[in-house]
């Protein structure tokens, strides 16, 4: 399925089926923007890095915003940010105009750009936490309990009193995501957020990060070109291509958008004879023998499983187990974009 | 442990004061280095200034040292408000943390001025200690009335601080040009030199006016209202000015960064 098949198939994105709690329809979204373009450069230079976005973000809502590199993620945060001027469009935050109320909107956003360096190394983990919260418009004495909160999740306590500078990249990165939480902002922007994290690092700030968001209710866009975790923390997914929303969805509902009706099938005596005859009516993606049990992956839709079934029950071939092929959220994108893993590229120059 | 039932209360003015002045004082006692480090290079710098100003010149330099000491002191006080303000805020670029002052509710001028405040006050202590060893090496007196020259001073390195801006607005459009920007600390000299009182016009320019009148305070004993009025206005007029303009001049350099994309580029 292609992206524009995708779209076609699926709803726009202002009604897509994100969870929503009823109890939140009256309010304006958390973001709202509209027709969101800008070009960089002029005449036959001229790139355009985002292509007339539009986004309905509901408050409350985790969403991951994908993309290859290029694809325009970063200049669309910086945009709605305003730290990038878009050439059309609006960006409405918490009901709020950026362009025109920009000091009114910022009382309700923070964001980590520039991965660990957010902050200031030279000041310690609590100073940096403390200041922030006052530029983010909110007295540190009030919210020390909520720093102390922070440190402890974000396994920081004992590091409090420490220069940002004499941290590990990882607990650097963990001082610059809690240093946007420490304010009252209810909007926050998040690119990369687990970037430079081992395994360990990574899960006990997913799971934190959610934990937060959910306790806090927090709207969080989160840039990450690791899908484990956009699929770990996001209700919502968006996908970019080209500067162009391809895809916006729930995790589930895109699973199930590319749905490529397979199925697995594993057999003992399923011989090479009639591996070919179904090769020859069927498509076979996968197929492997290992320890005399052959397994086999076939696209096909239900009717064409029964026939299947009907070939190989005629060649007396037994099934040990029939499964459905799930496609994950690394396979979507691969399908929209036309990229492999985002991971494998290199540098976002944007 | 759950995060939800925090109670804040709004951040004022005030607390963004103490915040952006306590983050200056940290960073001043914490990192003694930078500021002992300049101070030596001030006074060894000056040193063989004077010393080899002397061998060449004799009693001619001798007979101008007050002059030379207290021009030398209103560098080092220029100097210092310019580059820590053109310098700071290519760290905070480089940092990441200009975009996110840009992101408050106070936005970043309050901020920028606030530390303005703390370079202005940090440079005027060690310039102070600058002054009080060239004293002593030069075996040389000032009349140092301190209402007089710290508002003279003052105001004459506040139109230093609009020209930091304006060179920290290149910084955030053209990246990595410190080094050449630091080069204008020395028409700052010139600057300093300029017969303020004889060219009419030379009065208007950074830190002409200002010079001429610390010159007065402190080797003549002028006291400040003792100065003609327009004097003083033309003082007053060129510190707001050239600090206005060269803070518009950083606002347009950043509107044109974030126009042009890259503002958080380093």
């Amino acid at each position: 399925m292609t992206s524009d098949q995708y779209a076609a198939a699926t709803r726009s994105p202002t009604d897509t089926d994100v969870e929503r709690p009823a109890d939140r329809s009256a309010e304006p979204a958390a973001i709202a923007v509209e027709g969101l373009s800008k070009r960089f450069g002029s005449d036959d230079d001229a790139v355009t890095a985002v292509d007339d976005v539009s986004l309905r973000i509901e408050p409350g809502s985790v969403v991951g915003l994908l993309g290859p590199n290029g694809a325009g993620k970063t200049t669309t945060i910086k945009s709605i940010l305003g730290m990038v001027l878009p050439d059309a469009g609006t960006v409405r935050i918490q009901g709020i105009d950026v362009a025109e109320n920009p000091r009114q909107a910022y009382a309700h956003v923070d964001a980590m750009l520039e991965g660990a360096r957010n902050d200031y190394w030279r000041l310690t983990v609590r100073e940096n936490l403390r200041y922030f919260a006052t530029i983010g418009g909110v007295a540190p004495d009030s919210v020390a309990d909520r720093h102390d909160r922070l440190l402890d999740q974000f396994d920081l306590a004992a590091k409090a009193d420490e220069p940002v500078r004499n941290l590990s990249r990882g607990m650097k990165q963990k001082v610059s995501l809690a240093s946007v939480l420490a304010s009252d902002a209810d909007v926050v922007f998040l690119d990369e957020p687990t970037l430079g994290l081992d395994v360990e690092s990574s899960l006990t700030l997913r799971r934190e990060l959610r934990r937060i968001v959910e306790e806090r209710g927090l709207t969080a866009v989160i840039s990450s070109h690791d899908m484990d975790v956009i699929e770990a923390v996001c209700d919502r997914v968006i996908i970019m291509n080209d500067g162009r929303i391809v895809a916006d969805d729930t995790v589930t509902n895109l699973r199930q958008g590319f749905e490529t009706s397979a199925f697995r099938l594993t057999s003992p005596d399923l011989d090479a004879d009639t591996l070919s005859a179904v090769r020859q009516r069927f498509d076979v993606t996968d197929a492997t023998a290992r320890e005399g049990t052959t397994t086999v992956e076939v696209a096909t839709d239900s009717d064409g499983f029964y026939d299947l079934t009907a070939l190989l029950r005629e060649r007396d071939v037994t099934l040990a187990s029939v499964a459905t092929v799930e496609p994950d959220l690394e396979e979507v994108f691969v399908e929209l974009t036309g990229e492999r893993d985002p991971r494998h590229n290199g540098g976002d120059p944007r | 442990m759950s995060d939800a039932p925090t109670e804040s209360r709004p951040a004022g003015y005030l607390d963004l004061s103490k915040a952006v002045l306590y983050r200056e004082y940290l960073i001043f006692v914490r990192y003694p280095a930078n500021a002992a480090g300049g101070l030596v290079f001030s006074i060894v710098f000056f040193a063989l200034l004077f010393y080899g100003g002397r061998m060449l010149a004799g009693q001619a330099l001798t007979d101008s040292i007050e002059g030379i000491v207290v021009g030398y002191f209103l560098w080092t006080l220029s100097v210092g408000a310019y580059s820590s303000i053109s310098n700071d805020i290519g760290s905070e670029v480089q940092w990441g943390t200009l975009e996110r002052h840009i992101m408050t509710p106070f936005g970043f001028a309050p901020v920028a001025l606030l530390k303005g405040v703390a370079k202005v006050v940090r440079t005027f202590l060690i310039s102070s200690v600058i002054l009080g060893i060239m004293l002593v090496i030069t075996g040389t007196s000032l009349q140092l009335n301190l209402l007089t020259t710290v508002v003279v001073a003052v105001l004459s390195i506040t139109s230093v601080l609009g020209l930091g801006f304006a060179a920290g607005g290149i910084s955030v459009l053209y990246k990595r040009i410190g080094n050449w920007l630091n080069l204008l600390q020395f028409g700052f000299i010139v600057l300093i030199s300029a017969p303020a009182f004889d060219l009419g016009w030379t009065r208007f320019l950074p830190l002409a006016q200002g010079s001429a009148l610390l010159q007065r305070a402190m080797i003549d004993g002028t006291r400040l209202w003792e100065f003609p009025l327009v004097d003083l206005l033309v003082l007053v007029g060129t510190a707001v000015g050239y600090l206005g303009l060269g803070y518009l001049l950083f606002q347009r350099a950043t509107r044109r960064a974030r126009r042009l994309g890259v503002l958080g580029d380093y």
